[in-house]
């Protein structure tokens, strides 16, 4: 199985690299660069040549592109135009912070999930199982930045200012501003207290759709001669379902996991934006509206890079947990 | 029996009957109280045309409906063989949840054809900015109005039209193209196979919102620009889908015949195998269009979406946020419009999967 | 690997990330991998604070937060300074400036403690303050004046606002430090010689003196570990989240000594509706420009207060008088009287702004209130403008046609993603539309929209709705002056002798009493020239927590009393 990975790993270099290359063409030949955005009288024509040199923006396009691909191979990935810095000290400041939302979520969507889908699949067409269907696909059919909104509405606004609930959730940001003063005690809660609404806003519409494999899968698998066994040998239903048919109804759930990580990181752009989170899909976002091309390669990069290890993590899980899975 | 909807009531089946009776006397309400639109709508654009035919359609298929449930339950049964598709149809109707969901799907559809006649307002026609803006719901505007004294109601109603096009429009495409992708990688196999799965990985790890962005940066935003990109962006999955499905479906007898019988491989794919891997793809397509609206909604935050003066949801709700605190009319309408909807694409959907899974009907 | 070893392992791997997410310290992970001239400068200036004592008066304390959409992408590095609120943070919170404005707007004493012309109004010399230092614990001297003079003029640097500097001699020989404390300029004449000095926070010599110029633009000191002169100390910077600021305990007596608020923390919330309920929940106490709608909440909320102040920026809709259609100034000016600008001002901003007839704002000394003719909303006088100048709706399909034929269709671009421009637009058409003129509204993403009107081979726009932020200083001349028609402002392409005149004589005058009467002449040939509509002179908004004590906004930014902000005791 090492040799297929790898052999998949090496056919993944190409697509990454063309992806890289049509992403830089695209944004080179977008109309304006990133020097176009500094509109004021002020501004000399004079001047505004001049910080297009200082940027390499003066550059015939394929120059621009063979640096940017030498620096890229280096694994540095050059300066940002807009933010004056090296994209990679912004990478390693902001990736972070993405690693920790998604992660989270993605725990918080995958246990809720899966617990819901077996208690569906348990009540199989009872009342509890359309009512959670319905309720699940509610939160699913929503657009995401709504359901954020209305979060803040109740969980952070509504609890706090109108009903006075004990508990209420800050609206944005990572930490409070007074993080660097707290104990390590409160730093944590403080974190846990930020992550709860932009985590839960993610999770509930992922964990919606978790929930809706995990029920078939485990309604397919109860019904498997195996699971009878097991009920006729007199063990109880908590036992039947955890020890004998849960392992194996997990079984399609894991590959999930790896399709959803790069889902993540381009799909939180919006809740990033409503929770003020500094994550990589608004820092993405914002560098493609500024033609900061730097950041753009480097965030698309890592984005094709990361779709590529998700599909290999998606077939090695595969592989693990089913045995009957070879690859030659 | 003239009255539809009253059979049913009579037979037992007491949902669908109510339901068909509400919708005749709407139907005929509307008809009742807008007759000068009517009247006017005989003479007017393509548009209002559409409407009148829609309507007509649907009071004919109303009628037609009641006629055939006041015969006897054995004349009743149309079905000519128990095909695949008529088992599939009697499981599904077995689900009421789904079918309650599918009737809210062709209502909302309905609505939308109908709109001409039924809107109150015109959805782009500003009133008086002064004294008419972000007016509470009222008895005049049933929904309240929004930053230009526009008609939440109507452009709801408008709105329906633009945001499910886009959501059919869209599918269409990447269904199209993914049906035929998939039947052909997984038909043809060998180096073909290979060529197309690479470019589906890569589609997938390319990332939408660049490609959006840039486009648009080159082009002006139109609504047409924007359902390619959706259609021309989402092929992928279908391709895998079908691709899976094809795979397991030529090593089966009949394509191995057709083979035998030295079938031209266009042929085979067009005529045996696409049709043979057609369900799982309208399950895909149901619960995409539903996925399609939701994602609109996402790239209007972004300011990406349809741009106004024409309304689709997601620019609704988008465009209204910031009212959320003074005006919550404005974005919460739209917005309970796409979870309606969307939620019964998907509701129906899944009783489309159930049904058509012949090993869940067991 | 058996299967459940498999699993505890994958779930073993996810909690420590997420912990090391979590419980790792944010200070100590971004200092690991600071640059090596943060390494070396941050030490010093912790070094150089700690032997100052902190104020223990009541009303020294607490900490401030400001909350607002966007970044500042320039920095604190006022050599590359390009957006207003990094300009602000420069000249207010964390360096100096020569000179600052006064509650009058005229110049008043801040780093220089004087300055003086000699005979010939040729040489301007500054005395500086002796008892500023860098928050490093060196001085500020005439040595720092000088660096950034001869950097701002250095053509590599590719300084953004070069043209502050049009009437000074520039680079090494324009410039001459006498002693530390004293530095000469030799200039020409210009009606505000000191502007430049109030717009450009001085930047320290000792640190950058040996950067090539051409590197200054991603020198680390922009916004990983700036080192000022101001009111307050840089602490902390994470993109796209916060910039944290505490005391200068060393800031100078003379200058009302150290700021009374313990810390100052700029918060970056993309999204409106959550910036909202960050003020009504008190997580910010300042809520810089909430939306006009959103002005309701905050007045109705008791410990929150809304402030309405005075702004010098300006929204047009910028005509293209290349088109066949507006090349008549009749024209423009029909289409001015069509539209209801008290009305947009009423549905855009709720009233809150003035309608405006020309670029000078109404706090400018040289504001003319009055008008014979400011060209308000009448429709009439706009038809029969229109008739007059050969346009009339002949074929009756409700568009008026022209001398030729063609017909009064044109199309108003505004940039992707800002509502205000898209109301705007939206609202033109709806106004215009009876007038017979037809008016479709055309998103174009920012900067293919830049590109289309600034490019000077290009002017892909009939009509275009967009703003102006002008300096104190202000100069239309490259927006008007016949010189600039093909230079990428020269938006309009309108050539007029008359307004050419008056903007180059308006450079040059130096005293306001010979000023005004040209500032005068000058609105109104722009109100019979019409170049733009000018649509309204903004007053931004700002939400406030009561608790906040002693801000002042005016004119001159959010920023300018930020060492007087306070805090009282019992609510820090």
């Amino acid at each position: 199985m090492t040799v297929f990975l790898l052999r998949r790993l090496v056919q993944a270099v190409p697509i990454v690299l063309g992806i890289a290359t049509l992403v830089f063409f695209l944004l080179a030949l977008a109309p304006g660069d990133a020097v176009s955005f500094l509109v004021s009288p002020n501004i000399t024509p004079e001047a505004l040549e001049q910080i297009r040199r200082n940027m390499g923006l003066d550059q015939p396009v394929h120059i621009r592109y063979l640096r940017w691909m030498g620096s890229m191979l280096t694994g540095d990935f050059g300066i940002s135009l807009t933010r004056n810095e090296p994209v990679r000290d912004i990478i390693l400041a902001i990736l972070p912070n993405t690693l920790t939302l998604s992660l989270s979520a993605i725990l918080l969507a995958f246990a809720g999930g899966i617990l819901i889908g077996v208690f569906q699949a348990v009540r199989h067409n009872r009342l509890a199982d359309s009512a959670l269907s319905v309720i699940g696909l509610f939160f699913y059919s929503m657009p995401s930045f709504w359901l954020a909104l209305m979060l803040i509405l109740v969980f952070s606004l509504g609890a706090r200012n109108l009903w006075e609930w004990p508990i209420w959730f800050p609206a944005s940001g990572m930490t409070s501003v007074d993080y660097p003063f707290m104990s390590p005690g409160e730093q944590i809660r403080d974190r846990l207290a930020h992550l709860v609404l932009p985590s839960l806003s993610l999770a509930l519409v992922l964990a919606a759709g978790i929930a809706r494999y995990m029920r078939a899968s485990m309604l397919e698998v109860i019904r498997q001669d195996y699971v009878r066994t097991a009920r006729s040998k007199g063990l109880s239903e908590f036992r039947v379902i955890a020890r004998h048919a849960l392992p194996n109804g997990l079984i399609p759930i894991v590959t999930l996991l790896g399709l959803y990580l790069p889902t993540f990181f381009s799909g939180a752009v919006l809740i990033e934006t409503v929770f003020a989170w500094p994550g990589m899909g608004r820092l993405v976002v914002d560098a493609i509206f500024q033609r900061d091309y730097p950041v753009v390669m480097a965030g698309t990069f890592i984005f094709a890079v990361l779709v590529v290890i998700g599909n290999l993590v998606a077939d090695a899980l595969y592989a693990i947990v089913d045995p009957r899975i070879r690859y030659e | 029996m003239l009255l539809p909807g009253l059979p049913a009531i009579l037979g037992g089946r007491v949902a669908a009957g109510s339901a068909a009776l509400l919708l005749w006397i709407a139907l005929l309400a509307t008809a009742f109280l807008g007759w000068e639109r009517f009247l006017r709508a005989l003479s007017g654009t393509w548009d209002e045309r559409l409407a009148l035919a829609t309507w007509a359609l649907a009071i004919l298929l109303l009628a037609a409906w009641s006629r055939r449930e006041g015969r006897p339950e054995r004349a009743r049964r149309a079905w000519p063989a128990r095909t695949q598709w008529a088992l599939a149809w009697e499981a599904f109707r077995k689900n009421r949840l789904a079918v309650a969901a599918a009737a809210v799907v062709v209502l909302a559809y309905l609505l939308a054809l109908l709109t001409p006649l039924l809107a109150p307002f015109d959805p782009a026609l500003q009133g008086e900015l002064t004294t008419e803006r972000l007016l509470p719901p009222s008895s005049r505007h049933p929904l309240g109005t929004d930053q230009f004294a526009r008609d939440v109601l109507s452009r709801v109603l408008y709105g329906a039209r633009i945001s499910m096009t886009i959501g059919f429009v869209a599918m269409s495409i990447s269904m199209t193209i993914g049906t035929l992708l998939g039947a052909v990688s997984g038909f043809a196999g060998g180096r073909v196979d290979t060529v197309i799965m690479r470019v589906v990985d890569m589609v997938l790890s390319f990332p939408r919102l660049v490609l959006l962005i840039a486009i648009i940066a080159f082009f002006e935003p139109s609504i047409f620009l924007i359902v390619a990109v959706l259609g021309l962006t989402q092929w992928p999955h279908p391709t895998r889908l079908v691709r899976g499905e094809v795979l397991s479906i030529r090593e089966r007898e009949f394509i191995q015949a057709g083979r035998a019988l030295g079938l031209s491989g266009a042929r085979m794919v067009l005529r045996h195998v696409v049709p043979n891997a057609l369900a799982p793809v309208i399950v895909a397509a149901t619960l995409g269009i539903g996925d399609t609206i939701v994602l609109e909604a996402g790239l209007s935050f972004l300011g990406l979406g349809v741009q106004p003066p024409t309304p689709s949801w997601g620019t609704m709700v988008a465009d209204g946020r910031d009212n959320l605190f003074g005006a919550w009319w404005i974005s919460t309408f739209p917005g309970l419009a796409i979870v309606l909807v969307v939620l019964s694409f998907n509701i129906a959907g899944d009783g489309l999967r159930d049904a058509l899974d012949p090993r869940s009907r067991r | 690997m058996t299967r459940r070893t498999e699993t505890l392992f994958l779930s073993a791997a996810l909690a420590a990330t997420v912990s090391g997410c979590l419980g790792g310290d944010a200070a100590s992970r971004t200092a690991a991998n600071l640059p090596p001239f943060c390494q070396e400068v941050l030490p010093r200036v912790e070094a150089f604070l700690a032997g100052f004592a902190h104020p223990e008066e009541p009303r020294f304390g607490g900490t401030a937060i400001v909350g607002t959409i966007g970044e500042m992408p320039s920095g604190m590095n006022a050599l590359v300074s390009t957006d207003y609120t990094a300009s602000q943070h420069q000249t207010f919170v964390h360096l100096m400036t020569l000179v600052r404005l006064d509650e009058n707007f005229e110049p008043a004493p801040y780093l220089a403690e004087s300055w003086e012309f000699d005979e010939a109004a040729e040489t301007l010399t500054f005395r500086l303050r002796d008892d500023v230092y860098w928050h490093d614990g060196t001085p500020t001297t005439a040595d720092d004046v000088a660096f950034t003079f001869a950097r701002a003029t250095h053509p590599e640097t590719g300084f953004p606002n070069a043209a502050f500097w049009a009437h000074y001699a520039g680079g090494e020989a324009g410039v001459r430090v006498i002693d530390a404390r004293t530095v000469e300029f030799s200039v020409a004449p210009h009606a505000e010689y000191l502007d430049s000095w109030r717009s450009t926070a001085i930047m320290p010599a000792h640190l950058l003196g040996e950067v090539p110029p051409a590197e200054l633009r991603q020198h680390p000191f922009g916004s990983r570990c700036p080192v000022g002169n101001g009111p307050f100390v840089f602490e902390s910077h994470q993109a796209d989240a916060s910039w944290s600021f505490r005391r200068n305990p060393a800031f100078p007596e003379g200058l009302g000594g150290p700021p009374y608020l313990e810390r100052y923390v700029y918060r970056i919330i993309p999204e409106q509706t959550t910036l909202l309920t960050e003020l009504l929940t008190e997580s910010i106490d300042f809520y810089l420009s909430p939306g006009p709608d959103q002005v309701p909440q905050i007045e109705d909320a008791p410990h929150l207060g809304l402030r309405v102040f005075p702004f010098r920026g300006y929204d047009i809709v910028a005509w293209n008088s290349r088109r066949p259609q507006l090349a008549d100034a009749r024209v423009r000016r029909a289409i001015t009287l069509g539209i209801d600008r008290g009305e947009i001002l009423q549905a855009i901003r709720r009233g809150h702004g003035t309608v405006a007839n020309a670029g000078v704002p109404p706090f400018h000394w040289g504001y003319l209130a009055e008008t014979a003719d400011s060209l308000s909303h009448d429709p009439e006088r706009a038809a029969a403008l229109l008739e007059q100048a050969g346009w009339s709706d002949r074929d009756g399909d409700g568009v008026r046609e022209g001398p030729a034929g063609e017909r009064l269709e044109l199309t108003v671009k505004y940039n992707l993603g800002n509502q205000q421009r898209e109301d705007i637009a939206q609202i033109l058409q709806a106004q215009l539309d009876p007038l017979g003129v037809s008016v479709t509204p055309q998103v174009v993403e920012w900067g293919t929209l830049l590109n289309q009107i600034n490019t000077p081979e290009l002017r892909d726009f009939d009509g275009v709705v967009i703003g102006w932020v002008p300096e104190f200083r202000v100069d239309d001349r490259d927006l008007f002056h016949s010189e600039e028609v093909d230079q990428p402002y020269g938006w309009a392409g309108t050539a007029d002798p008359e307004i050419d005149r008056l903007v180059d004589t308006l450079r040059v005058v130096m005293t306001r009493e010979e000023a005004v009467p040209l500032w005068h002449e000058l609105q109104y040939r722009i109100l019979e020239v019409q170049p733009y509509t000018y649509l309204y002179h903004v007053e931004r908004l700002a939400g406030l927590n009561r608790r906040l004590e002693g801000v002042r906004l005016d004119a001159r930014g959010e920023w300018v009393g930020i060492r007087e902000w306070w805090i009282p005791a019992d609510l820090r």
